[in-house]
């Protein structure tokens, strides 16, 4: 455990939550990883006329040793899962994962035996992008919706209650078996 | 200041400092989840090789060039007296060099014939 | 040797006005004697945020500009225009998890980002950045300090530096790390030995190795004049020496992903990317000093005032200013050029710039000894100004020698790319090589012989008989047999 996991709850805490939210946010280096067709859309957001560069994410690591963040951008092939599962355990503290389009996130319209059906079968994930392929707009609308996250991401005892109440919401709410009407 | 080479330690302490106080504080501030995929080898995913190419060694070609390297290195550095000191030692340096010289290109030369310079 | 003790007589013998630029003595120009330990430290410490500060910039600075150049923004969230992008890098990267593989050998790890990034530092120490300035009642120059052997101690520490690559191209245990170290140690030390031999034509111009002296021999013509092929030469070796497009192959990301820091994270990582960018700045500094003129005022600004923007703390500034038109380069060379093969790169060094430079410093030599009046004294006059025979005469011999080589060059260029030009044949036979191949532009297929007369195992004999003649189990052969 670091020390910043360490830190008392209270004023110093919340300096150095968003003080580390803000750096984070403002330096993510996506891991080099493409999976299928949405590959190409992560790589259209590159060129200039969206340019991923603006937030400082131009630098895709070929390492996951230097990534801060993995998207998952195509279906995984049962193949493949292995290798995506190996990669993200290879990259370091603190890192997120983007699952893009639907294949990535639920299957899609693989529904059969060789495609995963969800990356989030393998490791967990923080944003999902629905699309088949998403625009590169929506990949960046993605990108936009984690900053916030990790902006506002708590640290160290507040981290742990946080988790906390994601759980206990969690095995509060209503299984979708039990949901009844148009599931909105 | 009486001892000119002194500074030079200023900035080696400097430079050395800032960067161990860097890579000490990532070390105390980091989180540490480690797990046993996390401290393997990178190797594109899949399983890595227990060890690094060739067990860890280093191909011969390189201690080639490491050794033209020095072969060189050293004779340009041979250069370096006389270009200082060239407008006192007059037409003698002058000679003395091309000869020099005339031999550094006999082995340049040779090492060319054998091969000592190609890549592929 | 009669001759040449003579000529040595002559040239001790001669007036301080014969010998021209080249001052008498090789120490430095730079009067240290009214700088106590502490400005010194002050000075170094100024010169190491001075670094620092330029990193964060340079680093901000060359997305942008790339950013500009392939007609995107770059940057611009973070901080006005983007400015705490750099900063963010470096406050991340303390933040994230530092990790050491479980092959590594642990100390050699740890220790060769420190190297690599400590020796960036130390070449700057003996930079002049600027003329004699006023420090707390100190008179002291702008310039931490200087040696008469100032330039080999930069060779010496970017030597020293390279093991920080080496070693953590080595002990990181895998496989990437280690081909990627091999390969960025070896360019690195080829490109030195063109790098110091570059700087020897420098060395005989001014008659010293210490930087403040070589600054002070430019004030009335820049190096870059009389040794600009030192300069093309060195211009190229520093981007050889840095790792850095179009000569990055140490980290191709295709073929190595991330070279010998492939296993290193966080703030170790961050030790090399701050080590790579000083070192940039330490090349451009030392090709600004040898080259440019060091810290002095451009030759227009320099007449101002009788010399009024030329010293004192105006040199810092026109120092940067040659300096971030090093920088600028680097940037452009990234955003324009794509990286060059490995064995290309390696010819290149070895087989064009070692040999041609050597060759260079063979004429700067002969040039010099005419203008020092090695060669003989005579002189004659045109339009008013007096030039020394000896020295027209060998510029001469070493232009034309220059225009003769380029000149076979060029032809031994065109009779090989003649000889390599591949000039298809007119007609083919598709199934020459006993399967089907389709003509390429402007080729005519072969027809067979007997085609017109219209028995097909008579018409197609001379293409049966091809195939088996290569293929010698094909199914063609056995029908031919059956």
């Amino acid at each position: 455990m670091g020390l910043e996991e360490k830190l008392p709850s209270g004023f110093l805490l919340s300096t150095v939550e968003g003080l580390a939210g803000y750096m984070r946010k403002a330096s993510i280096w996506p891991a080099t990883f493409g999976l299928a067709c949405c590959a190409i859309e992560m790589m259209a957001v590159g060129t200039p006329d969206y340019d991923i560069a603006r937030f400082g994410m131009e630098r895709f690591s070929a390492t996951p040793r230097q990534a801060d963040l993995m998207i998952v951008a195509g279906r995984v092939s049962q193949k493949m899962a292995p290798v995506v599962r190996q990669v993200y355990d290879q990259m370091p503290n603190p890192k997120w994962v983007i699952s893009m389009g639907v294949c990535a996130s639920s299957g899609g319209m693989f529904n059969n035996y060789a495609i995963v059906q969800g990356v989030d079968h393998i490791i967990p994930v923080d944003i999902y992008l629905p699309g088949c392929p998403p625009r590169p707009q929506m990949l960046l609308n993605a990108i936009i919706e984690l900053h916030k996250q990790i902006e506002t991401s708590p640290l160290g005892v507040n981290r742990e209650a946080a988790a906390r109440a994601a759980e206990e919401a969690a095995l509060s709410a209503t299984p979708t078996h039990q949901m009844k009407g148009l599931l909105a | 200041m009486s001892e000119p080479y002194v500074p030079i330690l200023f900035m080696l302490g400097l430079g050395f400092a800032f960067a161990a106080l860097s890579v000490f504080t990532s070390l105390v501030v980091g989180p540490k989840r480690y797990n046993r995929a996390k401290l393997e080898a990178y190797e594109c995913g899949i399983q890595p090789s227990p060890q690094a190419a060739g067990g860890g060694r280093i191909p011969i070609k390189y201690y080639l060039t490491a050794m033209l390297f020095i072969v060189f290195d050293i004779e340009s550095v041979f250069l370096y007296p006389f270009a200082v000191a060239f407008n006192k030692l007059g037409l003698f340096a002058l000679v003395e060099m091309v000869l020099f010289i005339l031999t550094v290109f006999v082995a340049y030369a040779y090492v060319w014939r054998r091969g000592g310079l190609d890549w592929d | 040797m009669s001759l040449s003790t003579a000529a040595y007589d002559i040239a001790l013998s001669l007036p301080a006005g014969v010998t021209g630029l080249a001052p008498a003595n090789d120490n430095p120009v730079a009067d240290f004697s009214d700088t106590p330990w502490w400005v010194a430290l002050i000075k170094a410490v100024g010169v190491f945020v001075y670094l620092l500060l330029s990193t964060l910039l340079v680093i901000w600075f060359e997305r942008r500009v790339i950013g500009r150049m392939q007609q995107r923004p770059g940057p611009n969230r973070n901080g006005p225009f983007g400015l705490l992008q750099t900063l963010a890098d470096g406050m991340k990267s303390m933040l994230k998890e530092d990790i050491t593989p479980a092959n590594a050998d642990r100390i050699v790890y740890t220790t060769a980002p420190l190297i690599a990034a400590t020796m960036a530092f130390v070449s700057f120490a003996i930079i002049p950045l600027g003329g004699t300035v006023s420090i707390f009642g100190h008179e002291t120059p702008l310039q931490i300090t200087d040696v008469p052997v100032a330039v080999l101690l930069v060779l010496a520490v970017a030597s020293v530096g390279v093991y920080g690559i080496v070693l953590a191209g080595w002990s990181s245990g895998s496989t990437y790390p280690l081909l990627g170290g091999l390969r960025s140690t070896a360019q690195v030390i080829s490109y030195e030995i063109a790098m110091g031999l570059s700087l020897v034509a420098i060395f005989l111009y001014s008659g010293s190795m210490s930087t403040s002296q070589i600054v002070a021999a430019q004030s009335s013509l820049w190096y870059i004049l009389p040794a600009f092929f030192s300069f093309a030469v060195y211009v190229i070796t520093m981007v050889g020496e840095t790792n850095r497009l179009p000569f990055d192959l140490a980290e191709g990301e295709g073929e190595l992903t991330g070279g010998f820091h492939t296993e290193y994270s966080a703030m170790r990582f961050a030790m090399f990317y701050l080590g790579e960018y000083v070192n940039m700045f330490t090349v451009s500094a030392l090709a600004t000093t040898m080259f440019l003129g060091g810290w002095q005022a451009p030759p227009f600004i320099a007449a101002i005032g009788d010399g009024a923007l030329n010293g004192g703390w105006w040199g810092l500034l026109w120092f940067t200013i040659k300096l971030w038109m090093f920088m600028f380069f680097f940037v452009w060379l990234r955003g324009s050029l794509p990286r060059v093969r490995y064995d290309q790169f390696m010819r290149f060094g070895w087989r064009f710039l070692i040999p041609i430079t050597l060759a260079w410093v063979v004429a700067v030599a002969f040039i010099r000894g005419a203008q020092l009046g090695f060669l003989g004294q005579g002189t004659f006059t045109i339009g008013g100004r007096e030039l020394s025979v000896a020295t027209v005469v060998i510029v001469s011999i070493v232009a034309v020698i220059a225009l003769a080589a380029a000149w076979i060059w060029d032809d031994k260029r065109a009779e090989r790319e003649a000889a390599a030009e591949f000039n298809p044949p007119e007609e083919i036979d598709p199934f020459e090589g006993g399967f089907p191949v389709p003509p390429l532009p402007g080729q005519r297929l072969r027809e067979p012989s007997g085609l017109a007369v219209g028995s097909g195992a008579a018409s197609r004999e001379p293409v049966t008989s091809s195939v088996t003649s290569t293929l010698t189990s094909s199914p063609v052969k056995e029908e031919t047999h059956g």
